[in-house]
This record gives structure tokens, sequence and C-alpha cells, in this order.
């Protein structure tokens, strides 16, 4: 008899124990993350419109793209599956992460990925190379690309072709931001916060430094010029709203 | 009483493991065999490339498949083992460079393939950090595979036969990009090549003719400090006194972007290298008194990266030439140009039990 209670008890205890295992923990309480990315004040559209830079180069615009990652926002710490992000215009430019509920006053993140994760081999998810975002021939990751055209280009087809990455020592351009909220963030149990931060392409062209179209039309490779486009990510993004 | 706990227990025992092999894969238990690789005997320690690779018989079997597919290329036409011939130690046998898609050409020769355990880095120049990452190169280049990756994966998710076989290698028959380059990475990652007369002798059962015994002495003297043993390379990346070719290689900078890299290339193994010709990274020389001759007389000593070990040419006879080039005969492994392991015909049996 005591061997059947015990059945009854691993058979009553262990199949629903696991389910709930699976189901996963509570998620939602979250914040909602949308990157709004513009140039001259207006949010980009791809192709069809003229952007000026701050140099007052034309341009247009038909690829943005760019990996997010180690997000923090207070002592939540993210899963894999939350910490990398391909911010990709038009389609994927906001993401969900879950929050413990608190009250915040900045969120930092990192515009590229970690060093890690561009030499430990084959990668899945956005950090799959299918995503068109690996370098093949000289290994690692493009962490951000611009790609369009002007008439200030020189290269082939007046392309601006923007592939910025690097990784080892001295090409290093992954770049820590923190971005404070103007007002505290409180993020009640169950709910659903949205903040914007937006990414302006006028700073990326002109902030640290100046980067001519006609003089760098072109970046496929990481080093000098990656490092000097990369500087200005800094100044590129901030806060827009919160809510 | 107790009759009917045991069935009742045996009743519940095989529910659970019902409920568990659906779990898993809907039809068995997910068991794939364990594969180790075997270290030679006084070797260093490989690079830990399968810690999260697990390397299994079924892994391996479909990275054997991949390899010798030809389907993967863009016009159907090329497969990896294309321009890696196993029985030129998985270099391309007799070209000096390889053909891509389309009547392309490389601007590189084809590197033999063996002992990529315990290389850091892979390709001429070293661009490639990671053995999982090397197959993206020839798979996208215009002139070689010139295929996309979306396209590779899209073929093998329609071939059922590759899902049954991934299915067995990883447990579901998901295919992604990131399977197919980990199990690519466990049939050449287990490429060792360890048993030609040097190795024999070396393990006490052969002995080097008097010719290979002052071969080897004229090898010990004047190669061995970038040709170590037992690996026969170092791995590092040196320039050795080669012209800057037509295709403007500059081999290492293109990776670091120093000029104090410039013209250096990867130390090749000399293990089979009498199987390997032609020589040199765009494969320039044809023979090997070429290459001897080139220590001897045709360094370009005026290069500021010439390797520092090279500033005094190599002084050798023609009678020491024959004895060094018989010394490096012994180096051919004669059972690795064979082995049905790392064979093509092999792979042509679609099921997980070849």
């Amino acid at each position: 008899m005591r061997y059947l209670s015990l059945l009854c008890f691993i058979l009553i205890f262990y199949f629903p124990a696991n389910s709930v295992a699976q189901g996963g923990h509570d998620t939602s309480t979250s914040l909602h993350i949308i990157f709004r990315n513009t140039a001259n004040q207006k949010k980009i559209v791809l192709r069809d419109s003229i952007y000026v830079t701050p140099a007052g180069e034309k341009y247009t615009i038909t690829k943005l793209k760019y990996y997010i990652s180690n997000i923090r926002i207070g002592e939540n710490i993210l899963d894999e599956a939350h910490n990398f992000q391909l911010i990709s215009e038009p389609a994927d430019v906001s993401f969900n992460i879950p929050v413990t509920p608190g009250i915040y006053t900045e969120i930092s993140f990192l515009l590229g990925i970690d060093s890690l994760y561009h030499c430990s081999g084959a990668q899945e998810g956005v950090l799959d190379p299918m995503n068109d975002m690996f370098w093949t021939w000289n290994s690692g990751y493009v962490m951000f690309k611009l790609e369009g055209s002007s008439e200030n280009s020189k290269a082939d087809k007046n392309r601006i072709e923007h592939h910025i990455g690097g990784y080892r020592n001295n090409q290093k351009i992954a770049t820590p931001l923190t971005l404070s909220f103007k007002e505290t963030l409180n993020i009640k149990i169950g709910e659903q916060k949205e903040i914007t931060i937006t990414a302006d392409l006028d700073q990326y062209w002109n902030s640290k430094n100046k980067i001519l179209i006609a003089e760098k039309p072109v970046c496929t490779l990481p080093g000098e010029i990656a490092r000097t486009i990369a500087a200005n990510f800094t100044m590129m993004f901030s806060i827009n709203s919160v809510q | 009483m107790k009759k009917s706990i045991t069935i009742l227990t045996s009743l519940a025992i095989i529910c659970y493991c019902f409920i568990q092999a659906v779990k898993e894969d809907g039809f068995g238990p997910f068991q794939p065999s364990a594969l180790s690789l075997e270290i030679p005997k006084g070797w260093p320690e490989p690079n830990n490339i399968f810690k999260k690779n697990k390397l299994t018989v079924e892994g391996f079997n479909v990275g054997r498949r991949l390899f010798y597919d030809p389907l993967l290329s863009k016009d159907s036409s090329i497969s990896c083992a294309s321009c890696h011939q196993q029985f030129a130690a998985f270099s391309t046998f007799d070209h000096d460079l390889s053909h891509g898609v389309a009547n392309t050409f490389t601007t590189r020769n084809a590197p033999a393939l063996f002992n990529i355990a315990w290389m850091k880095e892979m390709h001429w120049d070293g661009g490639i950090n990671h053995l999982e990452v090397q197959p993206l190169a020839p798979l996208t280049n215009p002139n070689e595979m010139g295929s996309k990756i979306a396209n590779i994966i899209q073929y093998l998710n329609d071939d059922t036969s590759y899902q049954r076989m991934f299915k067995a290698a990883f447990g579901d028959a998901k295919i992604n990009s990131q399977r197919v380059l980990k199990a690519l990475a466990q049939f050449t990652g287990s490429m060792i090549s360890a048993n030609s007369k040097y190795d024999k002798v070396k393990r006490g059962e052969a002995s080097f003719s008097k010719i290979e015994e002052r071969g080897y002495a004229l090898f010990k003297k004047n190669c061995a400090a970038c040709h170590a043993e037992p690996l026969f390379t170092d791995n590092s990346f040196r320039n050795n006194g080669q012209s800057l070719n037509r295709f403007k290689d500059y081999g290492r900078q293109m990776i670091t972007g120093q000029s104090k890299d410039s013209l250096k290339f990867k130390v090749p193994s000399l293990r089979n290298v009498q199987v390997t010709a032609p020589y040199m990274h765009d494969g320039n020389m044809f023979g090997l008194p070429q290459v001897i001759e080139h220590y001897a007389k045709g360094i370009k000593t005026e290069q500021p990266t010439l390797d520092p070990l090279l500033k005094n040419r190599l002084e050798i006879n023609n009678k020491e030439l024959y004895d060094l080039m018989y010394f490096l005969f012994t180096l051919t492994d004669s059972s690795y140009l064979k082995d049905p392991r790392f064979s093509g015909r092999t792979s042509n049996v679609h099921n997980n039990h070849n």
C-alpha cells in the first residue's frame, strides 16, 4: 500500500509541477522600448525621402540596422533571448523586456555586441549570420549598418555604405550608453510602460567628429575610419518620451 | 496485491517514458552516440572546440554529408570537397588557385585540412576566429560557392533526409545556420592526421633511413623554428619574403589593419606536404625544390616586415636539398588520405547507421 500511495504522489505532483515550470515566470510587468530613427527631425522613411547632413550633403537611406545589447534598467538582468536586439528599419524598431515593478531613473545599453560574442562560434536568433550582419571573411559582427546614396559620394552608383564594426583591441566600436529619464518612471505590478529612444542621424554625421559623405562614403572594414564614425554614437541617442 | 502494484508501477513507468519521448521528438528518445577526439600521444591539448558543440556520430555524419554536398553552392556545382580533396590531404590537387562557381577563380591556394582543432585562427590571413564560422566564407564568397545562407537553410529544410539526420544529431528537425555550422565543425574538427612514417618512428614502430635521418637533422636546424613539431607549424603569421602578388594580397594586414602585419601569412603545417603542391598562399611554387630554393636564394630581404628568422638565407647544397625532401616525404600520412570516416563515398549513405 505504501508503494501505491508513493506512486499516486508521483503521478499527482510530478506532472503538474513540470508543466508549471515550462510555463515560465510572470512577464506581464514589462517595458516596451521603441527606437525612433530620425534625420532632420523627421522619422526616417527608407528610399523615398531626401535628407540633408549638417554639412549640407543630400542623401537617401535604403537600409538602417543596428544591434542593441546588455540592456539594463535598474537591477533587471535579461536572459539571452531578450539581451540582444536587432533594430532594423522599417519593421523591427521596438521590443518588449520583462521588468520587476519599481521606480526607474535611467536605462543603459550597449550599442553593438560584447566582444565575446564575435569570437565564440556560430550563434542563433538575432545573432544568426543570416541577418546579414556578420563579416564572413573577417569574423565579427557589423554592429551598425547604414546604406543609401548621395550625389556627394564618389563611390560606385553614388552609394553610401557604412558597415561599422570591429571588436579587436585597437578596433573596438561597441559603445555603452546611459540615458536618463526626464521624470522618474514608475512601473507598477502588471503594468506595461513605454519609452521612446530617438536615434538622430544628424548627430551621426556631425557630433564628436564631422563625417562628410564626400570623404567617407564607404566604410566596410573595422579600423580607423570605423572608429572615427563610431565616436558619434555617443551623441546620437536620447530619450524622447516616457509613458 | 503485490502483483497489481507491480503492474501499476510498470504502467506508470511506461506512461512516463512515453510522455518524455513524445515531448522530445514525437517518436523516440533522443540518444546520439558520443564521439571523442583521439589526441595523439605527446601532442599539446587542442582547443576546446566541442565544449558547446557536443561531438556525436550523428552530428559528424551531418557534417560529412554537408561537406560533400554540391547543392549548397549557388549553381549546385561545387561542394567543400571540390577544393578540399581527400587524396590531396584536403587541399586542391595540382591547382595554384581553386575554381569557384561560374568559371571564377579564388585568389588564394586552398589550404590542406587536418589538425584544425589545434588552430586558433583559420585562413592564410587568420581572418576566421572560430572553426564554426569558417564555412560562411567559402559558402557565400562569389568566387567560391557563391551561395546565400538563407537559400542553403531553405534547401536543407525542404529535404526530409536532411531533416531526419539533423533530428538524430540535435534532437529535433530544426535546421538553422547554427546547426549547419556546428555539424560542419564536428566533421572538420575531427580531422586528425598523425600516422605518417615520422609518427611511427616517434612511436618506435619504424625507423628513418640514413638519408631521412640527415634530412631530419637539417629540418631541425633550419625549419623547425616555425614549422614546429609535432604539428609542424606554430600557427603564427610571418612574412617569408615573397613579393606582393597580382591580387595585392597583404595577408594578415588586411585583418588587423596594422602595417606591421604587411605580407604576413599563416605558417602552414608541413604534414602531408608531399601531396599538397602547389605551395604558398597563392600557390606560386609548384614543387618542393622550388620552395627550398626560395629560402636559399629568393627571399626579398628588403621587406621591412620580413621574419627575423629569415634575415640569413638558407645555406643548402644539392645533396642536402634531397636529404631534406626525403625527410619531408616521411610526413605523408597515407592512412589519412584514405580514411573512410572522411571519405565522400561514405557520406552517400543517408541514414544514421553508417
